[in-house]
C-alpha cells in the first residue's frame, strides 16, 4: 500500500488546480488521478471561447484554458496518472484505483480531494417517453462526437433544454452542417447564460421555444420524429398543443448531476439541494481528511468558479496537513434567507483566516434592483447590491475573515433583498 | 369452411351476436377455430379471440379479425447486411435442424440438439440472440406458483425451475436465487368487504393455501408472521399483515442466458446466424422441405418455430397457422444501483381478484443488484410496439409503490418494455404442425417461458424423435461454456492477475458498471460475437448504468470499429439502421484514443 499526502480524484479543471494549489501549498506528495487518457476533462471537447475571464482576464476556449492548468501541472512534481479509475475509497481514506500498467493500486491518503465533476441526466432521468432508438445524445456527449472524436451524430436535430451546453451544441452543429429544428425549453426562461441566447441561438436564427417540451420519441432503430407540446403553468403538456417534428437526432441539455458515488462510498454527508457534498470555508466535508471542489460540489456556471473552489480546496489540504487551522468553539452554519435557493459554502469551521471567504449561491427566482445582505444573529454584516440576479446565473459575495469573526452565535444568512427606490 | 362441428361454431356465433359482433365469420378445422372479419378496435378483436377460447371442445384460435380502416404496417425490408471482418456469414445449402427464432426457447433447443450428431441452424432476424421478450423480461425463475394447474405451463415450470442452478453453472451464468414473499396487505381484499373480513381471510385463510400450490411445484415455503416479514424487509409497506416466503424463486440475466445457450450450442457445432430472416418454408406433401431467407435457401427435413411474438407468421409460411399470438407488451421500471439494498428479496403483493393476464409482476431486482418493478400488460395491435408512455411510467410506479411506499422516483435510470407472446388459450402451443410433417410449433411462450426453457427444449425433442429425426450422442459434447470474466466482481487477487494476463482489463471503459475494455474485446471476440453496441452492453453491462452510456457511448463505438475493421459510421445501436453517427464531410481529427 502507498502512501501519500494528497490523492485528487479527477483531472479535470477543478483536479488540476486542486493539485497545483496544494502543491504550490508546499505539499510535494501529491497524486492526481484520472480516468480518461489524459487531463482536462471535459475543457479540451470546449472550443469555443468564453473560459478564463476571470482567473486570466482575458476569453479563451476551454482547451486554451485547460492547457494554461496542464503547462502549470508540468512544473509541479504532481504526480499525474492518467488512464486510472478509482474502484473504491473508504472512510479511512483508503483508495482502491485500476490502471492497465499498474494494475491495482492500494494508496493510503492523508488527505483527498474529491473533484470527479458531473454528469449529464439522461432521457431516462427525465422521463421522456417513447421508442428507444439511436439517435438520442446528451449535448456533453455530442460534443465529443463532433469536437474529440470528429464524428457527425445526425443531420436533423431537435434540442431539449437551453441550459449553455445544449444552446452551445445548436451552434455546433449549424456550422457543422446539421440542420437544427430548434431548441425546446420546459420554463418560460432560458436555462443558460443570456450571452450564449444571443450568441449561439439568436445569431443563426435556430428558434428558442420556450415553455415547450417532448411528450414522445419514435423511431425503431433510430429517431425517426418527436412530438412537442407547450407546458402549462405546472410544467404539464398540453394535449391540444402537440405537434409532430420530423428529425434524426435529439439532444439532451437537461441538467447535469455531481458525481458523488464515491463521496457516498467514503460516507460524506450530501446536501439535498446541491447533491453535493457540505462543505466549508476550506472545502472540507463531513468527513475529516476529505476535501471536495468544483462541479462535485456544485455545479458551477464558470470554470472560473471551478477552479477558485479548487484553489481553496489545495490550500485547504495544506493548512490542514499543516495543522494551521484554528477551529472554532461552534461552526457557524450557513443559512438561506429570502430569495435564496441555496449557497456554497454551507458551514464554516475555522477562524482567523487568511483571505475572505467567497459565498456562491443560487436565486430562486429573477428579481432586478436588489441588495445581498449577510446577517448574523438580527445584525446586518455586509451589503452588496446586484442590478439583476437570475436563478441560471449564480451570484458571489465576499466575506472578510474579520467579519466571519465577529460571528458570536451558530449561524449566518445571506438574504436578497428589494432595494427601495 | 370446414363446418365439421357446427353446433360450436353456432354457439360462438351467438355469443358474438349478442356482444354486437353478428358478423364476424367462424369456422373450424380440427379443434383450431377461424375467425374473419372486421371490428372498430383492437380491444375488440382481443375479446373474441378470448371469447371463443371458452368454448368447450376449441384446442386453440385463429383470429384473423381485423381492425377497420387500419392497414398492418410491413416492415420495409433491410438492405444493408451484417458482415464483418469478424462475421462473415455464409449460409449452409443443408442441415437436419433449422431453429426459427434465437430467443432463449430457440437457443436452448439448439444447445439440446448440439447433444448430437446433427447439422443444427439458429436464425435470428435480429443483430443478437434475445432480441426479443428474452431481454425484456421479469427475470424471474419461477416455480409454478402461478400457474392454472393442468397447464403446459404449469408442467414445464416445475419440471425446469430446479435444473437452473446446474444449467447456469455449467453456463457461468449469474443466477440468484433469494426468494419471494407473496405478501397479503391490508389492500388484498379493497372494497370488496369490510376490512376486518379481508384482513382475517389475509391472515389467516390465504397463507396456507399460498403454502400448498408452493409445496405442489416441489418447493418448500413457509408462512412469515409480519414482524418477521418486517425485519426481513423493513422498507416493506407497514400495511403489510402476513407473508408467505417461497424459497425456490430465483433471478437469472435473462439477456446472458441466452447468449450463453446459444454460445454453447456454437461450441458444440450448431451455427448461429444473425440477420437472417425466414421469409419462406418450403413445403412438399405434407413435408417440410427447408426454408428461405434473406440470405439464401436452406434444406431441412425438420423445422422448429420458435419465433416468439412472430410464431404465427412464420407458421403460417408453413401453412400450419394454428394459433394466433396477440401481442402483449409489458413496461419494466429499472432503479439505480443506489437503492440495491432497499430490498433485497422478491415481493409480490397479492391482490383480489387477480388480473387474469399477468401474474401481476413483481418488485424485483436484478442478478446485477439493479431494483427493477413490473411488468405491466397491455394488449396491442403492434409486434414491434415497444413504446413506453408517461402513462405506463407512472401506472407501474403508482402500482409497486403500494409495496415500497418511500420509494424514491428519481432513481429510475431506464424504462423498457417486452412483448409477450401469448395464444388465446394463454397456454404454450408445443406441437407438431397437423398437416406439415416435420414442422414444429414451439409457440405462445409467456410467461413462465424463461423459466420453462429447458423443459421446453427436452419436449421439443421429443416431438423431433416423434417426428422421425434420428438422434445419436455425440461423444464429445461439452456443457460447459465459460463466459467474460466480470472484473468488478473479482478479487483484488484475481483482478491482479488478469491486468497482468491481459493489460486492457485495468482499463475502465463503462465508469457506471466499471467494465473494462478487456471484457468489451473479449465478447466482440466471443462465439457468438457481439456486434452492435447493444450486444456489447447485453454481454458485458457497458452502458446499463446510470450514465446509460453517456461516458462509455463514444468509447465502446470506436471498439467495436477498431476490433470489427469497420468504420465508425458503420457501427450499430442494435440492428442494421441504427447507426449511431452519420456520413459527413467533417474532416476527422485525432482520434486515436477509443
Amino acid at each position: 500500500m502507498h502512501e501519500v499526502d494528497v490523492v485528487v480524484i479527477g483531472g479535470g479543471p477543478a483536479g488540476m488546480a486542486a493539485a497545483i494549489s496544494a502543491y504550490e501549498s508546499g505539499i510535494e506528495d501529491v497524486w492526481l488521478l484520472e480516468r480518461d487518457y489524459w487531463v482536462g476533462g471535459i475543457l479540451p471537447q470546449c472550443i469555443h471561447d468564453g473560459f478564463g475571464n476571470f482567473v486570466f482576464g482575458e476569453m479563451l476556449t476551454g482547451s486554451e484554458y485547460a492547457q494554461r492548468y496542464i503547462n502549470k501541472l508540468r512544473e509541479t512534481g504532481v504526480k499525474v496518472r492518467p488512464n486510472t479509475m478509482v474502484l473504491k475509497i473508504d472512510q479511512n481514506r483508503e483508495i482502491t484505483a485500476v490502471n492497465p500498467s499498474d494494475g491495482l493500486i492500494e494508496v493510503k491518503a492523508k488527505t483527498i480531494i474529491l473533484s470527479m465533476g458531473c454528469r449529464e441526466r439522461t432521457r431516462y432521468q427525465v422521463l421522456i417517453p417513447g421508442s428507444r432508438p439511436a439517435g438520442i445524445y446528451t449535448a456533453g456527449v455530442i460534443q465529443r462526437y463532433i469536437n474529440i472524436e470528429g464524428l457527425m451524430p445526425g443531420k436533423k436535430v431537435v434540442i431539449l433544454g437551453s441550459g449553455d451546453v445544449g444552446m452551445i451544441m445548436a451552434r455546433r452543429l449549424t456550422l457543422e452542417g446539421a440542420k437544427v429544428k430548434g431548441v425546446y425549453e420546459i420554463t418560460k426562461t432560458p436555462g443558460g447564460l443570456t450571452r450564449n441566447v444571443v450568441q449561439c441561438l439568436e445569431d443563426y436564427n435556430i428558434p428558442l421555444h420556450l415553455s415547450h417540451t417532448i411528450t414522445n420519441i419514435t423511431g425503431r432503430y433510430r429517431v425517426e420524429g418527436v412530438t412537442v407540446a407547450e407546458v402549462d403553468s405546472e410544467l404539464r403538456p398540453i394535449k391540444e398543443t402537440e405537434r409532430y417534428v420530423p428529425c434524426d437526432t435529439v439532444v439532451l441539455s437537461v441538467g447535469l448531476i455531481p458525481e458523488n458515488e464515491l463521496s457516498k462510498m467514503a460516507g460524506v454527508e450530501i446536501e439535498e439541494k446541491t447533491k453535493g457534498p457540505t462543505v466549508d470555508e476550506q472545502m472540507q466535508t463531513s468527513v475529516p481528511g476529505i476535501f471536495a471542489c468544483g462541479n462535485v460540489v456544485n455545479v458551477y456556471d464558470l470554470v472560473d468558479d471551478v477552479s477558485e473552489s479548487a484553489e481553496r480546496a489545495g490550500k485547504g489540504v495544506a493548512a490542514s496537513i499543516g495543522g494551521k487551522l484554528e477551529r472554532r468553539k461552534t461552526p457557524i452554519r450557513v443559512k438561506t434567507g429570502r430569495n435564496v435557493n441555496y449557497i456554497v459554502p454551507q458551514i464554516i469551521r475555522n477562524k482567523n483566516l487568511n483571505e475572505s471567504t467567497r459565498f456562491y449561491f443560487r436565486v430562486k427566482e429573477t428579481e432586478k434592483s436588489v441588495g445581498v445582505v449577510v446577517s448574523a444573529n438580527g445584525d446586518k454584516l455586509l451589503e452588496k447590491r446586484e442590478r439583476i440576479v437570475r436563478p441560471p446565473e449564480m451570484v458571489r459575495i465576499n466575506v472578510p475573515p474579520d467579519t466571519l469573526d465577529k460571528i458570536k452565535g451558530d449561524e449566518l444568512t445571506i438574504d436578497v433583498e428589494e432595494r427601495k427606490k | 369452411m370446414n363446418d365439421k362441428n357446427p353446433r360450436v361454431i353456432k354457439k360462438i356465433q351467438k355469443t358474438f351476436a349478442k356482444m354486437s359482433f353478428p358478423n364476424i365469420e367462424v369456422s373450424l378445422e380440427g379443434d383450431v377455430v377461424h375467425l374473419e372479419g372486421s371490428v372498430d378496435s383492437w380491444d375488440d378483436v382481443v375479446r373474441l379471440g378470448y371469447q371463443a377460447g371458452k368454448f368447450k371442445g376449441v384446442g386453440e384460435i385463429v383470429n384473423n379479425v381485423k381492425v377497420k380502416g387500419i392497414v398492418p404496417k410491413k416492415e420495409a425490408r433491410q438492405k444493408k447486411k451484417l458482415t464483418t471482418k469478424i462475421y462473415p456469414p455464409k449460409l449452409p445449402k443443408k442441415a437436419d435442424v433449422v431453429v426459427v427464432g434465437g430467443g432463449v426457447v430457440g437457443c436452448c433447443i439448439a444447445r439440446e440438439l448440439s447433444r448430437y450428431n446433427l447439422e443444427v441452424v439458429l436464425l435470428e432476424k435480429e443483430w443478437d440472440v434475445g432480441m426479443g421478450a428474452s431481454k425484456a423480461n421479469s427475470a424471474q425463475v419461477h416455480t409454478g406458483i402461478g400457474e392454472d394447474s393442468g397447464t403446459l405451463k404449469k408442467e414445464l415450470c416445475a419440471k425446469s425451475w430446479p435444473m437452473y442452478e446446474k444449467l447456469t453453472e455449467e453456463l457461468d451464468v449469474p443466477y440468484l436465487r433469494n426468494g419471494l414473499l407473496v405478501v397479503m396487505t391490508k389492500d388484498t381484499f379493497s372494497g370488496k368487504m369490510p376490512s376486518f373480513v379481508g384482513n382475517f381471510l389475509s391472515k389467516y385463510l390465504i397463507p396456507p393455501f399460498v403454502v400448498r400450490k408452493g409445496k405442489i411445484v416441489g418447493d418448500k415455503p413457509r408462512v412469515v408472521k409480519r414482524k418477521e416479514l418486517l425485519e426481513m424487509e423493513p422498507n416493506l409497506t407497514p400495511r403489510a399483515l402476513v407473508g408467505v416466503f417461497h424459497p425456490g424463486y430465483a433471478l437469472v440475466c435473462p439477456f446472458r442466458l441466452t447468449i450463453a445457450l446459444a454460445e454453447n450450442a456454437v461450441q458444440n457445432g450448431a451455427k448461429v446466424f444473425l440477420d437472417t430472416e425466414v421469409t419462406g418454408v418450403l413445403v412438399e406433401d405434407k413435408k417440410v422441405k427447408g426454408v428461405v431467407t434473406n440470405r439464401g435457401m436452406i434444406e431441412a427435413s425438420f423445422v422448429i418455430n420458435a419465433a416468439g411474438v412472430f410464431s404465427d407468421d412464420v407458421a403460417a409460411m408453413a401453412g400450419a397457422k394454428e394459433f394466433t399470438i396477440h401481442p402483449r407488451k409489458g413496461v419494466i421500471l429499472l432503479f439505480d444501483k443506489e437503492m440495491e439494498s432497499y430490498i433485497t428479496h422478491q415481493v409480490s403483493l397479492l391482490k383480489f381478484p387477480r388480473d387474469p393476464h399477468t401474474k401481476g409482476g413483481a418488485v424485483l431486482m436484478t442478478v446485477d443488484g439493479n431494483i427493477n418493478w413490473g411488468p405491466s400488460a397491455v394488449e396491442i395491435p403492434d409486434k414491434n410496439g415497444r413504446e413506453v408512455s408517461k402513462e405506463e411510467i407512472d401506472w407501474v410506479f403508482e402500482k409497486y409503490s403500494s409495496a415500497l411506499p418511500n420509494f424514491p422516483k428519481s432513481s429510475i435510470i431506464k424504462f423498457f418494455s417486452g412483448i409477450r407472446a401469448p395464444t388465446y388459450k394463454e397456454d404454450f402451443y408445443i406441437k407438431p404442425a397437423k398437416n406439415v410433417r416435420g414442422f414444429v410449433n414451439v409457440a405462445g411462450i409467456q410467461s413462465p417461458g424463461l423459466t420453462a426453457a429447458p423443459a421446453i427444449a427436452e419436449l421439443a425433442l421429443d416431438i423431433l424423435r416423434e417426428q422421425g429425426l434420428e438422434m445419436e450422442e455425440k461423444e464429445d459434447f461439452n456443457p460447459v461454456r465459460e463466459g467474460i470474466p466480470i472484473f468488478e466482481k473479482l478479487s483484488s487477487e484475481k483482478k491482479r492477475e488478469q491486468i497482468e494476463q491481459n493489460p486492457l482489463y485495468g482499463k475502465i471503459v463503462c465508469r457506471c458498471e466499471h467494465v473494462t475494455e478487456g471484457e468489451i474485446v473479449d465478447a466482440i471476440h466471443s462465439p457468438l460475437p457481439a456486434v452492435t453496441v447493444d450486444a456489447v452492453k447485453y454481454r458485458t453491462r457497458a452502458g446499463s448504468g446510470r450514465c446509460q452510456a453517456g461516458f462509455c457511448g463514444p468509447r465502446v463505438a470506436r471498439i467495436l470499429a477498431r476490433e470489427l475493421g469497420i468504420s465508425e459510421e458503420e457501427v450499430m445501436q442494435k440492428g442494421d439502421g441504427s447507426n449511431l453517427f452519420m456520413k459527413s464531410k467533417v474532416r476527422k481529427r485525432g482520434g486515436k484514443h477509443a
